[in-house]
């Protein structure tokens, strides 16, 4: 989920803040941009992608997250005036997996002891964790790497602009509305050469 | 107007240079240097801009250097402010170290551009954990002149839309490096802590060695192309690994097991913490050698064969005789023509039965002999030696009686010493009397170099006062010397002394043969009463030195087993009597 955080970030025209993600898992620092609709956007979907994990434990899923440049064009009769030109795709890929489960003696297994008491923790669970936030480092950093290697693509910044648009889609619980979405995605899409993932 | 345009054009894209390499300073130092008050840092989540709402927000609560590349940071430190006045007339490439110092009163923790803080920096306090390089590179404003084109406003578009994405790259980039969270714990904790953040804008930038750099990492920005030349952007930084921590977590305590001087790791060394008057160093170190080391200096003669001894180390005893002149070597040569090894008559298992005979050294000599005992205590011991051994030397049981002698030492050695006045260390008593004869065969072998003598260390330790770390005082006392904790000598001599008491203990007569009759009790008696005839006179002398000190034990038990012997006697009696008298108390004495 930072990966999205610091992609909607990167194309956030305006003011960036930060917010320090205490995450079980990982002690990271995720960059935000300071939108709230962009956060609450970004927040409700990755809810609706745990909901969609918790259905399907130890399965592969992959996060799309794209921008797009709004455009009006003139109305058809089977097209809307309004146009998504797709300028940039990004495509993460996750596994899902069920950490060990073996909570301390008296404790409860969704407590922050791991956060609160980091001196308790196991050394297994931070050994992991240690991995855990070298690799997103190193995502990150490859993404900062990427965005900063192609901006030929990125719209003109005009003044007004916040942020660039962007959706996040994920298969849901059934293939078929995936592939409606890719669909209306492609149907919106008005070909656009430069379009990257 | 193609001139002015182009001047203008020019004009513009150097100042969106200029303001780039502001906002790049200040996306640094914004998240480096610590803040100044608390106002601006709320919790665990800041807001860099004046609202998050920025589009509905106006323009008046957002500087005019917030626009800049529609990103608005926390409030300018006041060097910053100074770099704009010094820049503003060059593109100098900007070079900003965070240094990670120890904390110490005379270092500011202001971020100063002057040369003072580079000399007052001490290279073992600090440690440049980053190094952020921009840089404007310049080279390509002949050809750029040169194509000069009607997009040269969208050039200039172009080129900040690419600013503004690198300054957003560089605004995440300074958050996911290790430095960021040494800055977050530095803002987060509200006591002093030990190390600092301080970024500083060098003058002069020192060169990293070949061995900084390889420590550190490098990530490089995608250059962005201008109008006039190119915007770079790089910085070199350590991994969190390699950056002392912030916070100095307490080291769990462990045991060092090879520290230097203790027994464990090297049993050598301890004998340089002894003072020199106890003894010459060279001398020290050649008694720190173990009995085992004894093969590597002798070559020639074979180890001796009787397991009364282990091996002696001949080089400790040679250097320290050789060291030490006053040993009085003519009465060695004297006691050695006395003494008569009690293992075995072959000249080699001789000197080894030798030393084991020793162990009588502080048993108190018979009455002819207590008045010798008051002299100091080496002539004493030798004098002990001396009578102990004369009759050893003259007796066909010469074996049996250094071994009698040898145990009767080890079981009286506490009643010897009540006797004696003598105070004897748990551990110097076996080691004394070891040395004793080890020093008297020593002699024998430093005269022909033929059989080493692995006390000579204790005896002339005893011998010779001066040469002893404290060992006897003037009431005859016995100190355990400092070398005592050592092992080398304790060691050695009580390995001699359990080999030469084993082998006596194989040799020696029972002490309880027969219960009823028993020689041991009657040549006692005789010995306190009369010499009942020659072998008696060696019977006696055999118990007058080596038997002498388990004397009293010997007496006692003596004792008992005769009122017990009269016991069984009565009972016996009672017995044959009457059946009838059961009542009778089996220890009941009778009046007689």
């Amino acid at each position: 989920m930072k990966r999205c955080s610091t992609l909607s970030s990167e194309r956030c025209v305006t003011v960036m803040g930060w917010k320090w993600n205490p995450s079980r898992y990982a002690r990271f620092y995720a960059v935000q941009c300071g939108e709230i609709e962009v956060e609450k956007k970004i927040d409700d979907k990755i809810e609706q992608f745990i909901t969609w994990i918790g259905k399907h434990p130890n399965k592969k899923s992959q996060i799309c997250l794209t921008f797009y440049e709004v455009k009006t064009k003139q109305p058809s009769w089977f097209t809307n005036k309004i146009e998504r030109l797709y300028w940039e795709q990004w495509n993460i890929n996750l596994s899902a997996f069920q950490p060990p489960t073996k909570p301390p003696v008296g404790k409860s297994h969704h407590s922050k002891l791991v956060m609160d008491h980091p001196g308790e923790e196991s050394e297994d669970i931070s050994s992991r964790r240690t991995l855990l936030e070298q690799s997103l480092q190193e995502v990150l950093f490859q993404i900062i790497k990427f965005v900063n290697e192609k901006k030929d693509h990125v719209p003109p910044i005009n003044d007004g602009v916040i942020y660039c648009p962007f959706e996040i889609t994920f298969p849901s619980s059934s293939d078929s509305t995936f592939g409606m979405d890719m669909l209306k995605r492609m149907l919106h899409s008005g070909g656009h050469p430069s379009m990257l993932s | 107007m193609n001139r002015s345009s182009s001047n203008s054009e020019g004009a513009k894209a150097e100042q969106i240079i200029f303001e780039f390499f502001a906002k790049s300073l200040h996306i640094i130092l914004e998240s480096r240097t610590p803040f100044m008050s608390s106002r601006n840092f709320s919790g665990d989540q800041m807001i860099c801009s004046p609202s998050p709402s920025c589009s509905s927000s106006s323009s008046s609560s957002v500087r005019p250097r917030d626009k800049w590349f529609n990103l608005a940071l926390r409030e300018c430190p006041a060097a910053l402010e100074s770099f704009d006045i010094g820049r503003r007339s060059s593109l100098e490439p900007l070079v900003v170290d965070v240094v990670l110092v120890a904390r110490q009163p005379f270092v500011g923790d202001q971020m100063s551009l002057s040369d003072q803080d580079e000399l007052a920096c001490e290279t073992k306090n600090e440690q440049v954990i980053e190094r952020w390089l921009v840089q404007y590179d310049n080279r390509k404003v002949r050809e750029a002149a040169a194509s000069r084109s009607s997009s040269s406003n969208s050039k200039l578009q172009v080129m900040y839309k690419k600013a503004t994405l690198l300054l957003r790259s560089l605004f995440v980039m300074v958050r996911l490096l290790p430095a960021y969270k040494i800055f977050r714990a530095l803002n987060s904790s509200g006591q002093i802590c030990k190390f600092k953040l301080v970024p500083k804008v060098p003058t002069i930038v020192e060169p990293f060695t070949r061995r900084e750099e390889a420590e550190m990492q490098k990530f490089a920005f995608a250059p962005v192309d201008t109008v006039c030349g190119r915007l770079c952007m790089s910085v070199l930084y350590r991994s969190l690994s390699d950056v002392s921590c912030e916070h100095s977590a307490p080291v769990s305590p462990t045991f060092i097991t090879d520290y230097v001087g203790s027994p464990l790791a090297d049993p050598l060394k301890r004998f340089p913490s002894l003072p020199l008057s106890y003894g010459s160093p060279p001398l020290l170190a050649f008694q720190r050698r173990h009995s085992w080391s004894f093969d590597r200096f002798k070559a020639s003669s074979p180890p001796p064969s009787v397991s009364c001894s282990p091996s002696p180390t001949r080089s400790d005893s040679q250097a320290l005789v050789r060291r030490l002149p006053d040993i009085p070597t003519g009465r060695r040569k004297d006691e050695e023509r006395d003494f008569s090894p009690p293992c075995s008559p072959s000249g080699p298992v001789s000197r080894g039965i030798t030393r084991t005979e020793s162990a009588p050294v502080r048993i108190p000599a018979p009455s002819f002999e207590s008045k010798q005992n008051l002299v100091a205590p080496s002539p004493r011991l030798k004098l002990l030696r001396q009578a102990s051994l004369k009759p050893v030397r003259n007796s066909g049981g010469a074996v049996e009686s250094g071994a009698g002698l040898e145990k009767l030492f080890l079981y009286g050695r506490e009643e010897f010493r009540r006797s004696s006045g003598v105070r004897l260390s748990t551990n110097s008593s076996p080691r004394i009397s070891f040395s004793r004869s080890s020093s008297r065969s020593y002699q024998e072998d430093f005269d022909d170099n033929d059989f080493p003598c692995p006390f000579d260390v204790e005896y002339d330790e005893i011998s010779d006062p001066s040469s002893r770390p404290g060992s006897f005082d003037q009431r005859g006392d016995i100190h355990e010397p400092p070398l005592e904790s050592s092992g080398s000598y304790p060691k050695k001599s009580q390995d001699a002394a359990v080999g030469a008491l084993v082998n006596m203990l194989k040799k020696a007569p029972p002490l309880r043969q027969d219960v009823s009759e028993s020689s041991i009790p009657e040549i006692y008696w005789n010995n306190n009463k009369k010499p009942a005839g020659a072998h008696d006179v060696a019977a006696a002398s055999m118990t007058a030195s080596g038997i002498a000190l388990a004397a009293k034990t010997t007496a006692d038990a003596l004792e008992e087993l005769r009122s017990y012997k009269e016991m069984k006697n009565v009972l016996l009696s009672q017995s044959t009597m009457g059946s009838s008298s059961v009542t009778t108390s089996p220890f009941a004495v009778s009046g007689s």
